[in-house]
């Protein structure tokens, strides 16, 4: 048995008292492998990081170091000094900086002579570190001209860098916690940075957190899976036989209890096509997406996260262009390049659960309600907005949606998450277009306004709305739609049923 | 602890207005610390009649910047706009007549459209472009006019008395300032560009075509820019001057901050300027009637714009920007 650099024990953290972010989660880290930390959105993955590099406190947990037991850093610095050191999902990088600043930042007190920086010194050594763990690039380029992935490894390079020299010693072992590195990679960027982190794993231990099951799968050695808070699964993939079915099963938990609501849509679906997608391809996104939307119906697009599944969502939103294929809207065909105004005018709604996307938050109820039902709103004869058909508007969708709040005039940056995103998705509601597309329309929401979302989407469905649905939660695809594509990188690998769908989550 | 009889002291709708306009406060406190320290120099009609004069001057300059200023994003072009259209009436006198004022609202209206589609098309920072614009038309005017001011007579029926006191440029202003506040009050457009500067992606996510609506600012900001200079050209001496002088730029930026419209924008818009306006004026003319040596009050001004900058960004506690 290998030493164990990095362990926790009963480590817990309550926010406000209330939320339970981490209950009682335990996990060790041995040298030179890769652990994966798996779980959903709000599991607590970033909570345990975020205990791990000492920008939280714990409330109660022990932590060990090669067997000692000591405190807890209070703060990134000292986290260093455990050997640990983390690389954000995005922002970590600063384009401007050259290879050699940016690997070196922070760190140029080795580096003053009399006349500024030694600069010829930096660059060796940065040359050096580059070389040692394979990182194929020029210290004189400029970050930006790098491709991600390699921007990526420079940014673990610097993380293992800052761990040595906190040490004064070479040969440490560094513990790097990756936090989803791969999220905005494309699919062949992501095979290129996990070949080159298994290069780099005699010289470190990694923490990989992520939710993209096949990639956990194929470069972890171990992986823990995280639910509610709690540590639910740790599988030793080396040793035992576990498929990618299994991992699924136990992040997203097997009881489905936790949906009192089951919703009795009949699913009428009509035989006019409203949207057709003949091969659709983006380069590096998806390819060849074909399928056919009818009147009233819901089409959810099932796959992991980076299977290009948002992506297409996008696409249909005009949010970004897609390069081949055709896309016929309600008869028309419509250009790859689209804004999402011109698609709202062909009918084209898009709903995102992402807090703040959408919603204007300094703003009140009203205003975000009105702001897409202004025609209805407007006088007849002089175009100019009546409050009194504003606030009537506002106040029928507060009561449709049970929207918890003091008045409508209240502004939405004080509502509670479900609120918001009720508010969110009301201003739909009223407009109520032809399509209307869901990206992960609850998440991070409490049961209660999930019900009610799901009541009022199910509702729209069955005056004639058609939705494509995008979510991240397999239970939201059986409750809202009539056919499921599941998507594997990019492409539709078989479109099911929500029986079927059902069937192939259960077994 | 709330007493039943107090709430009648002061009406809720007051309070009301009270928090969302802090400024009123500041304006009224300024006018009662003037009034008592020296009652026979502020407390006269002379006095009120130049607070007007000068309150009509930064409103005219400030209404249009602070449509774009909702947008989150900002026109600097107001000074150039008077400036090179006070030469350009010069310069077409003699072609055109007495129509040859109305190149001023159209040289607004191209320059705000200009400005706009070059924003949103190499989506550069509106002030650097706007900056560069300005600085561009105040030597366009220096050359054009051979480096000094141009008079221009027949226009002085725009500003001819009407009321004693009461300087006609005010009377003018009025119907400027109500377009203004009703655009960007009661119309679409005025929802639109305050939904792009609170949340620009949103605002796409709704269906607002951001460019257009951006250029439009930019547009409208110069239309009215424009036609608040006809009346300023004739309330400011009939001639515009060759040089640029920084008061006339700063001084519009600070009534449009003051009155609580904060530049990362969203909020606010003309109906606050107006307010900034009047307690900036109240406020230098207060100190000008105080014999202060008049330097010191240039860098009580530039303390102002800072202080209001920040209150205007962080907010104030118990005030809500909306």
């Amino acid at each position: 048995m290998e030493v164990k650099l990095v362990e926790v024990k009963g480590v817990s953290k309550t926010f406000n008292g209330v939320v339970r972010a981490l209950d009682e989660v335990s996990i060790a880290i041995r040298q030179n492998e890769i652990v994966g930390v798996v779980g959903e959105n709000g599991a607590g993955k970033s909570t345990l990081m975020k205990i791990l590099v000492g920008v939280f406190p714990p409330d109660k947990g022990e932590w060990y170091y090669r067997g000692r037991k000591i405190p807890f850093p209070q703060n990134p610095k000292e986290a260093t000094k455990r050997g640990i050191s983390i690389v954000y999902q995005e922002k970590g990088v600063i384009p401007c900086l050259k290879v050699y600043q940016f690997l070196l930042l922070g760190n140029e007190d080795s580096y003053v002579k009399i006349s500024g920086l030694h600069l010829d010194k930096m660059k060796k050594h940065a040359r050096e570190i580059l070389e040692e763990f394979h990182v194929k690039c020029d210290v004189e380029n400029f970050m930006y001209e790098l491709p991600l992935s390699t921007q990526k490894m420079v940014e673990i390079a610097r993380a293992i860098l800052s761990v040595r020299l906190e040490h004064e010693d070479n040969n440490i072992t560094s513990v790097i916690i990756l936090d989803e590195p791969t999220a905005p990679l494309t699919i062949e960027e992501r095979r290129e940075l996990f070949s080159d982190i298994l290069n780099m794993k005699k010289n470190a231990s990694f923490i990989f957190v992520s939710h993209i099951i096949p990639e956990v799968m194929e470069f972890t050695d171990r992986v823990y899976v995280l639910r509610d808070g709690k540590l639910v699964a740790h599988y030793d993939l080396s040793k035992e036989k576990i498929t990618e079915e299994d991992l699924f099963r136990a992040i997203v938990g097997r009881e489905s209890s936790e949906y009192i609501y089951k919703p009795e849509i009949k699913r009428v679906v009509s035989e006019d096509v409203v949207l057709t997608a003949k091969n659709l391809t983006k380069n590096g996104c998806y390819y060849d997406i074909s399928f056919d939307l009818y009147k009233g119906e819901c089409i959810g697009i099932f796959g992991p996260a980076g299977s290009g599944k948002s992506e297409i969502i996008n696409t249909i939103a005009g949010l970004i262009s897609f390069e081949e294929g055709v896309l016929i809207v309600k008869g028309q065909e419509v250009k790859t390049k689209e804004l999402p105004h011109v698609r709202l005018a062909r009918g084209i709604g898009y709903f995102s659960g992402e807090t703040g996307k959408e919603l204007f938050l300094n703003w009140t109820i009203t205003k975000n309600i009105s702001i897409v039902n202004i025609e209805k709103i407007l006088r007849k004869f002089v175009p100019v907005i009546s409050f009194n058909a504003e606030k009537q508007m506002a106040e029928k969708i507060v009561q449709r949606m049970r929207i918890r709040t003091p008045g409508i005039n209240t502004d939405c940056y004080s509502l509670s998450g479900g609120s918001k995103q009720k508010v969110s998705i009301g201003k739909w509601l009223e407009r109520s277009p032809d399509i209307l597309l869901l990206e992960d329309p609850t998440i991070g929401i409490d049961v209660g306004a999930r019900k009610d979302i799901y009541e009022t989407t199910s509702e729209m469905k069955k005056s004639g709305i058609s939705m494509i649905l995008v979510s991240d939660d397999p239970k939201e695809y059986s409750i809202l739609c009539d056919k499921i594509m599941f998507i594997k990188d990019g492409r539709i690998q078989k479109v099911l049923s929500p029986e079927q769908f059902k069937k192939v989550m259960a077994t | 602890m709330k007493i039943p009889g107090r709430k009648k002291l002061i009406p809720p709708v007051i309070i009301q207005t009270l928090k969302t306009h802090p400024v009123i406060i500041v304006l009224i406190t300024l006018f009662m610390m003037f009034s008592s320290l020296y009652p026979e120099r502020f407390l006269t009609p002379l006095n009120f009649s130049t607070i007007l004069k000068q309150f009509v001057t930064l409103t005219l300059f400030a209404l249009g910047p602070s449509i774009v200023v909702v947008t989150g994003s900002l026109d600097l072009s107001y000074v150039g706009i008077w400036m090179l259209g006070g030469i350009l009436v010069w310069l077409l006198m003699p072609i055109l007549g007495m129509f040859s004022i109305l190149v001023i609202p159209l040289l607004g209206l191209a320059t705000g459209f200009l400005i706009g589609v070059i924003q949103v098309k190499a989506k550069i920072p509106s002030f650097i472009l706007t900056l560069s614009l300005l600085v561009t038309y105040s030597g366009l005017t220096a050359t054009l006019s051979g480096g000094y001011p141009r008079p221009v007579r027949g226009y002085e029926f725009i500003t001819a008395r009407l009321i004693r006191y009461l300087p006609t440029a005010f009377l003018w202003s009025i119907p400027i300032i109500i377009a203004a506040v009703f655009i960007i009050k009661r119309t679409r457009i005025g929802t639109y560009l305050y939904a792009i500067g609170s949340n620009e992606e949103g605002a796409r996510l709704a269906g607002i075509n951001v460019d257009k609506y951006k250029i439009l600012a930019f547009t409208l900001s110069g239309l009215f820019t424009g036609i608040g200079s006809i009346i300023l050209f004739q309330h400011l001496g009939g001639a515009t001057p060759v040089e640029l002088n920084l008061n006339n730029l700063v001084w519009p930026l600070v009534a449009i901050v003051l009155g609580g419209t904060p530049l990362i924008g969203g909020s606010g818009g003309p109906q606050r300027t107006i307010l900034g306006a009047l307690t900036f004026t109240v406020f230098y003319r207060g100190l000008l009637l105080s014999l202060l040596h008049p330097q010191a009050i240039q860098l009580l001004v530039g303390l102002l714009l800072i202080v209001s900058i920040v209150v205007g960004t962080r907010g104030l506690k118990g005030v809500t920007i909306t």
